[in-house]
């Protein structure tokens, strides 16, 4: 977007090309998730009910558009990738049913195997910590989970006497949870599915 | 009963021919007066209807072999209504043909003289008139039927946009209304383009689409999730010619963002305004118009718009043929009570 301080002869509005846009990754969204933008109503249903659209950068009706317009390279760049927390209410509430926490979760899944930097950090280490743990046992320890986040973050007393010691007396915390049968079968699902490399 | 009431339809496209057949059967006179060479108006000129993919042509045949059958229906082609004298109960109506004039006297009338697109040269930005390839798009449906009849022979468009509203919802053109059955033949149109040549790139610029009507959204829906024509929201600012091809300049408003999109052809679907003959009409016999010269109804009357005059389709405003064919029905059922009552 234009600020005072840019250059007045910046090109910031040069015409895209509509015969010239690339709708490969449209394509590749309906071959690998189902998902079928074409449906898209363009009403922004899912902007106006988003949980976290006040702190995205763009909203979620922007994301169905960026993907038909073929801007993909932008989007993959976006915040809005990493502070969508899945919460399902767009879908929950999209008259075209367009599954967009899936749409976020390829996006993000895209961005880490092409190695583009995640502008949420954190949310990232979350993300590798919180599958390491199903991939492990099969569910989330939240306790160790709090703990190793801490720990990889750097802010160690984050969260420990508020809401986690509460928390912890109240018993919605249990720090040693009952491991899940059959965990071979999740490191099979992790070994067929995993984008990590090594 | 008393002597044969007569009816006078005035246009023979599907409205005209609708009432004309129900107030036949019924077993009064009519007689149907069409300007042109032949019935069908401008149902006959399009290539096929929505939201079923219907040939027109097979609806006019069926009509007009109906209307054949009929022994109390005199059909009269090439001619014109001259003038109309009001009488007590009754119309003194002057005819004429190529060759002769007539008087008649009629009593009642239904007016069906139908609609026609706005002279879309008064978008000088779009370059009708001077582009071969930006035409109107009744012409386009004229070019749809010649596609169609030579598809091996016909080098297929890379490109095609369509344009809604031209002229339609434009205050300083002085068509500040909605013409209706844009959105709805614009969708048929694309989506038939894409049927005959997949690889053919049709977009659509709107504003919003209006599919208000049976199986219309569905239809429109299918043309753009299935026939995969892109439709983009944006009203096109300018055409300009391009190394002999058209580049169009618009902005996609759910982007944001200005575009550009070099095409071969654009139609567009222009307002929709009373016809010539309905203009004519509305002087001649003592009918309400509006401010745009649509015939008028009067009110808790159906399809009635002055003494013993009746009115059906687009004469009164841009109507599909379905409901055109119904308002025809309806001013026949008009007709129908009042000859009902006299006798």
């Amino acid at each position: 977007m234009p600020s005072s301080t840019t250059p007045m002869t910046a090109d910031f509005f040069k015409a895209i090309k509509l015969d010239e846009i690339d709708n490969s990754f449209q394509q590749e969204l309906l071959d690998n998730c189902g998902i079928d933008l074409n449906t898209c109503l363009e009403c922004g249903k899912c902007s106006g009910g988003c949980s976290n659209t006040h702190i995205f950068d763009i909203t979620a009706r922007q994301v169905v558009k960026l993907i038909k317009m073929g801007e993909v390279d932008s989007l993959l760049k976006m915040d809005s990738l990493w502070t969508c927390v899945s919460c399902q209410l767009c879908v929950d509430r999209c008259p075209a049913s367009i599954d967009i926490p899936r749409i976020m979760d390829y996006l993000r899944e895209v961005a880490y195997k092409n190695q583009i930097p995640a502008t949420r950090e954190q949310v990232l280490v979350f993300h590798e910590l919180m599958l390491g743990h199903i991939e492990k046992g099969g569910r989330v320890e939240e306790g160790f989970l709090a703990m190793e986040f801490n720990l990889k973050t750097g802010d160690y007393f984050k969260d420990v006497f508020d809401p986690g010691m509460k928390m912890f007396f109240k018993g919605k915390v249990n720090p040693f949870t009952p491991k899940m049968k059959k965990r071979d079968e999740t490191r099979r699902i992790f070994k067929m599915t995993s984008l990590r490399k090594g | 009963m008393s002597e044969t009431k007569t009816a006078l339809v005035i246009g023979g496209g599907i409205a005209g021919i609708e009432a004309a057949l129900k107030i036949g059967q019924s077993g009064y006179k009519v007689l149907l007066v069409e300007v042109a060479e032949s019935l069908g108006g401008v149902l006959e000129k399009l290539y096929n209807s929505y939201p079923r993919y219907e040939n027109p042509a097979d609806l006019i045949k069926y009509k007009v072999e109906q209307l054949n059958e009929c022994p109390n229906i005199t059909v009269m082609t090439q001619t014109k209504v001259i003038s109309a004298d009001q009488k007590p109960n009754s119309y003194l109506v002057k005819l004429q043909n190529k060759s002769e004039a007539k008087e008649v006297e009629v009593d009642a009338v239904v007016i069906a003289t139908g609609s026609q697109m706005l002279d879309v040269t008064s978008h000088g930005e779009y370059g009708y008139g001077h582009y071969d390839n930006v035409v109107n798009s009744l012409e386009f449906e004229e070019i749809l039927k010649e596609w169609a009849t030579n598809k091996d022979k016909v080098t297929p468009p890379k490109t095609v946009a369509f344009f809604k509203c031209v002229g339609s919802r434009d205050r300083s053109k002085g068509y500040p209304y909605c013409s209706k059955i844009c959105c709805m033949y614009t969708a048929k149109q694309a989506g038939v383009v894409k049927e005959m040549f997949p690889d053919t790139k049709c977009y659509v610029f709107y504003m919003d689409y209006r599919a208000a009507g049976r199986e219309y959204e569905e239809f429109v829906r299918s043309v753009i999730e299935d026939k995969k024509v892109k439709y983009v929201r944006g009203r096109p600012a300018k055409v300009l010619p391009e190394d002999g091809r058209l580049l169009i300049r618009a902005e996609d408003t759910l982007r944001g963002m200005p575009i550009e999109v070099t095409a071969d052809m654009v139609v567009l679907a222009a307002a929709l305004e009373p016809s010539a003959g309905t203009k004519e009409m509305s002087n001649i016999f003592p009918v309400k118009t509006d401010k745009y010269g649509f015939i008028d109804y009067e009110t808790n009357e159906v399809m009635k718009t002055g003494e013993r005059i009746y009115y059906a389709g687009a004469c009164s405003f841009a109507v599909e043929s379905l409901g055109a064919m119904h308002q025809g029905g309806a001013a026949a059922a008009q007709v129908l009570a009042l000859f009902n009552q006299e006798n």
